[in-house]
């Protein structure tokens, strides 16, 4: 006998609170280790949650929509005929309610509580749970005589804590109901019409339901590419709407803003420029772009590959404060910040020093797309070495970037420009690129983030050296 | 010192509505009001109007009486009496009010209530002045008073707004209406079921002007055949007292009557509410306020007439609800101002959501227009209550209901099946496929809907 309790996993190491989006299991559902029980939203993505457990969704103690601490008791997995009022009854006092006054859904409800089938075994055995069991005295009178099932002593029951610790993509997995969205008729038919994937939006209507405007914002939203090339849209200046509006904060835009003070305050920040001849660069992409069967080549993807090679040979940049030593890492895993309309978030490519170019284009846009459908897994979003920003698209000279920590530094990418420069024969045009990296002074000195950006600097302008 | 969470001053449907809310949130609240709970809605306009019009149509149908082959004799219909009936009315709704109040632990406090601070209401009745103060926030609600003419004096003797057309007991022997909006077009219809000579003007070229200009065609019709005058796109230079009444000089004649009704429209009630000292901010005469209904100051909320376009009750309880739960910490969905539907009670009902069909081709959109008339509509034949027709303006590529406009029977109760659908973003698909009983009023808009669709069955 045992009585699984699903808690709200901790998917980030950020992450303080999570939002159930829904559940995707009903109370008195049979579930099976493995299965997605809920939907998850957290400060970086929305994942799914597996059920570690086997047996009977006894009790949803949170309902859709509530957000509610990591670690919070949300749910509890036993067999139909296990006592889980002691679990239960702990949630109210232990357990920290959820926001919003989440309504317990009536035990009543759970049809299949005496129907559920007996012989289903729990295969605890099978998957080790994330905590150690925790062993619990129990009110003796909840104690019934249970016939010994797997590794179990009879008597003895069991409750283990299980957190999801391998939340998967929602884009990969057929969800729970059977892949229905939530859309409004009028929504469906503008889709259809303008080619618009439901499946890829976020719907902004009661209980997330995808509605008319969700889709136009979605059908009109510059493609990837053409962030490049923005659109000056004619607005015409309003004197008689509302003056201001309060917009409460996303997940995203809460976590921001607990977390860069975190960072600009207590991380003494350097700043070293560096101007980067792109003429080279330049040509180079232009030419890989033409070539048949090749992946799309960004300025970007040149910066990463120089600088996922360049910290091979600075690892002292390469490094995270750690209190009472530094921490030089041996591999890069390179953040990626990727502007969202309602935030930024930074995806992982990892093991970036061993990836040839065309690979690290494939794989940065596939990260940038995933992270603007809001559908990282929780694993592609921390464990960076070292980060880039790359404003370039907006026509942004330089600027500086502040240090998401516990990294040592930062790459802020200004826009390629097209700039007079001096030449042996006298002026001349060239394209000219700003990169300005900030410290982690405790890690590293200025010369240190200078040598750094200097190599930086040679390879993009001898590009050919990103190619071998 | 009267401290509560939220004060709300004025109780007409906006403040009463809010403060409800408010106290149903587990806030403490107080209300002020200089009148009696229910505000003009409840007590001089919506409530009192219908049930007048109640009166006018039993009027009319015992008109109507031979068709059905009843015959009366001797029929006597008192205006005293309709109007004592629609004060009764009007009592037990404000005492209704009175009861919710107490059932949500409301206070209510009489008097004039103005700001002295952003979080402090005076309170001027009776028995001296009282001090409230809003820990949270101050929810004003003072509505609106009839507008006049320049120049014009309404003395609610000759010369009367709809405030004295509700209160008067003794009607006039013939009436100039100014103004053939809602208000100046429900007024004819009680008068001219009455017996009285009404005459109708509007300066706009055609009655209910806001309304689909098919609806205002049909409309016209019906109260010419009724007997009422009606002169459109006239503007009126004067209005001055005769022996035993008045005449109204316009640029398209001259007309006696007994009295005058002014109604031109309704302005915001601000004056004397504190708002000029705390520099709450104004536009076109009515308080600025933000999606949640909060004023240019911070915690002094807004709703209802004095916080703009439309002045209709059922816009002002939607604001109470969004201002009461924005002060409670939700996030509540800010009212969605291109779906609150517009009723005219007059008969033949008026009833419209969304654009008209001009505004709807305006942007240059393909429309696909329906039209279905009562006259084919079982149900509205049986009752003998054929006039009018169901409209219906969709989007031609996604089917969305841009528009819908209803002329007759019971329109005011059939509209509510398009405001539902166009909050969940229905389409004429959705509705074509909803199965309307037979025989329905209701029926009629399926079959405009199909008729948009170019499949109408019964026609």
């Amino acid at each position: 006998m045992a009585v699984t309790k699903v808690v709200m996993p901790k998917l980030s190491e950020q992450m303080e609170s999570g939002k159930v989006i829904k559940w995707l299991k009903k109370e008195g559902d049979r579930v099976q280790s493995g299965d997605i029980l809920a939907e998850v939203e957290t400060d970086k993505a929305d994942v799914e949650m597996e059920a570690f457990g086997a047996g009977v969704l006894r009790k949803i103690l949170v309902s859709a929509g509530s957000t509610v601490p990591v670690g919070s008791l949300i749910g509890v997995i036993a067999e139909a005929n296990d006592d889980i009022n002691s679990v239960v009854g702990q949630a109210g006092g232990g357990a920290p309610a959820a926001e919003g006054g989440a309504k317990p859904a009536s035990e009543a409800k759970a049809p299949s509580d005496a129907a559920a089938p007996s012989g289903a075994k729990p295969d605890m055995a099978d998957r080790p749970a994330a905590v150690p069991p925790q062993p619990r005295s129990e009110d003796p009178a909840a104690r019934k005589p249970a016939p010994s099932k797997g590794p179990e002593a009879p008597g003895s029951q069991r409750v283990q804590e299980v957190v999801a610790q391998q939340p998967r993509t929602l884009q990969t997995l057929p969800s729970g109901d059977g892949g229905r969205v939530k859309a409004s008729p009028l929504a469906r038919k503008i889709a259809a019409q303008s080619g618009v994937d439901l499946k890829l939006i976020q719907g902004s209507g009661p209980g997330g339901r995808i509605v008319r405007r969700d889709v136009e914002a979605a059908s009109t939203a510059p493609a990837a590419a053409a962030a490049a090339a923005p659109v000056l849209r004619p607005v015409t200046p309003s004197v008689t709407g509302p003056e201001y509006e309060d917009v409460a904060l996303s997940p995203m835009r809460a976590a921001i803003a607990k977390r860069m003070p975190l960072s600009k305050a207590p991380v003494p920040h350097f700043y070293v420029t560096s101007e980067v001849a792109m003429d080279r660069g330049w040509e180079l992409r232009e030419e890989l772009n033409g070539l048949e069967g090749q992946p799309k080549i960004s300025v970007n993807d040149l910066i990463i590959r120089a600088c996922a090679l360049t910290l091979l040979s600075h690892p002292g940049v390469n490094a995270s404060f750690q209190g009472d030593r530094i921490r030089v890492f041996h591999r890069v895993h390179m953040g990626i910040a990727v502007a969202l309309d309602e935030g930024l978030t930074t995806p992982v490519l990892r093991d970036v020093h061993a990836k040839p170019l065309a690979q690290i284009a494939v794989e940065a846009r596939d990260l940038a797309e995933r992270a603007r459908q809001r559908k990282l897994r929780a694993p592609e979003l921390s464990g960076a070495t070292f980060s880039i920003s790359n404003l370039g698209m907006f026509d942004v000279r330089d600027f500086s970037a502040i240090i998401n920590p516990p990294e040592g530094a930062i790459l802020a990418v200004g826009s390629v420009r097209r700039v007079p420069v001096v030449t042996d024969d006298g002026l001349g045009v060239g394209r000219r690129m700003a990169l300005t990296l900030s410290c982690d002074h405790r890690v590293m000195d200025g010369a240190m983030g200078a040598k750094f950006l200097q190599d930086v600097k040679r390879l993009i302008e001898e590009p050919l050296r990103l190619l071998v | 010192m009267n401290q509560y969470d939220v004060v709300v001053v004025g109780t007409g449907p906006g403040g009463y509505v809010s403060a409800i809310r408010a106290a149903q949130l587990g806030l403490s609240v107080a209300t002020v009001e200089d009148d009696r709970p229910g505000g003009v809605c409840l007590n001089w306009g919506c409530i009192p109007t219908k049930a007048l019009l109640r009166n006018a149509e039993i009027v009319q149908l015992f008109e109507k009486a031979e068709t059905f082959g009843i015959t009366v004799q001797g029929m006597k219909a008192d205006y005293a009496a309709a109007v004592q009936r629609s004060r009764s009315v009007a009592d037990r709704m404000a005492k209704g009010v009175e009861f919710l109040f107490r059932k949500n632990k409301i206070t209510l406090f009489p008097g004039t209530g103005s700001l002295k601070g952003k979080n402090v209401v005076e309170v001027r009745g009776k028995d001296g002045p009282t001090t409230l103060e809003a820990g949270r926030a101050v929810i004003l609600a003072t509505g609106s008073e009839p507008k006049s003419l320049s120049g014009v004096a309404i003395d609610e003797k000759t010369v009367i707004s709809s405030n004295g057309a509700v209160r008067n007991e003794t009607k006039p022997k013939s009436i100039v209406v100014i103004g053939a909006g809602a208000v100046g077009v429900e007024f004819a219809d009680v008068y001219r079921s009455y017996g009285v000579e009404v005459t109708l003007l509007e300066a706009l070229p055609r009655i209910v002007p806001i309304e689909d200009e098919e609806v205002s065609t049909q409309l016209t019709r019906s109260l010419s055949r009724r007997g009422i005058t009606i002169k459109t796109g006239v503007k009126v230079s004067s209005v001055k007292p005769l022996a035993g009444g008045v005449v109204v000089e316009t640029d398209g004649g001259r007309f006696e009557a007994q009295q005058v009704l002014m109604a031109v429209g309704r302005a915001a009630r601000t004056k004397g509410v504190g708002l000029e000292a705390l520099g709450v901010a104004m536009e076109r005469g009515f308080v600025k306020v933000s999606p949640t209904m909060e004023t240019s100051v911070k915690g002094v909320y807004a709703i209802g007439d004095m916080a703009g376009v439309p002045l209709l009750a059922h816009k002002a309880m939607a604001e109470g609800v969004v201002a009461a739960e924005a002060i409670a910490g939700k996030s509540p969905r800010p009212v969605d101002y291109g779906n609150v539907p517009s009723c005219t009670y007059c008969r033949p009902q008026v009833a419209s959501i969304g654009l008209t069909e001009a505004k709807a081709k305006e942007g240059g959109r393909e429309v696909a227009v329906g039209k279905f008339p009562f006259t084919a509509n079982g149900k509205a034949v049986a009752l003998g209550e054929t006039e009018g027709f169901v409209k219906v303006i969709a989007d031609k590529k996604t089917g969305e209901i841009l528009g819908v406009h209803i002329i007759g029977p019971e329109a005011t109760e059939i509209i509510h099946e398009f405001a539902v659908g166009r909050t969940l973003e229905a389409t004429v698909d959705e509705i074509m496929h909803t199965i309307h009983a037979h025989p329905t009023l209701s029926e009629a808009a399926l079959e405009a809907t199909l008729a948009a669709l170019g499949h109408a069955i019964h026609i």
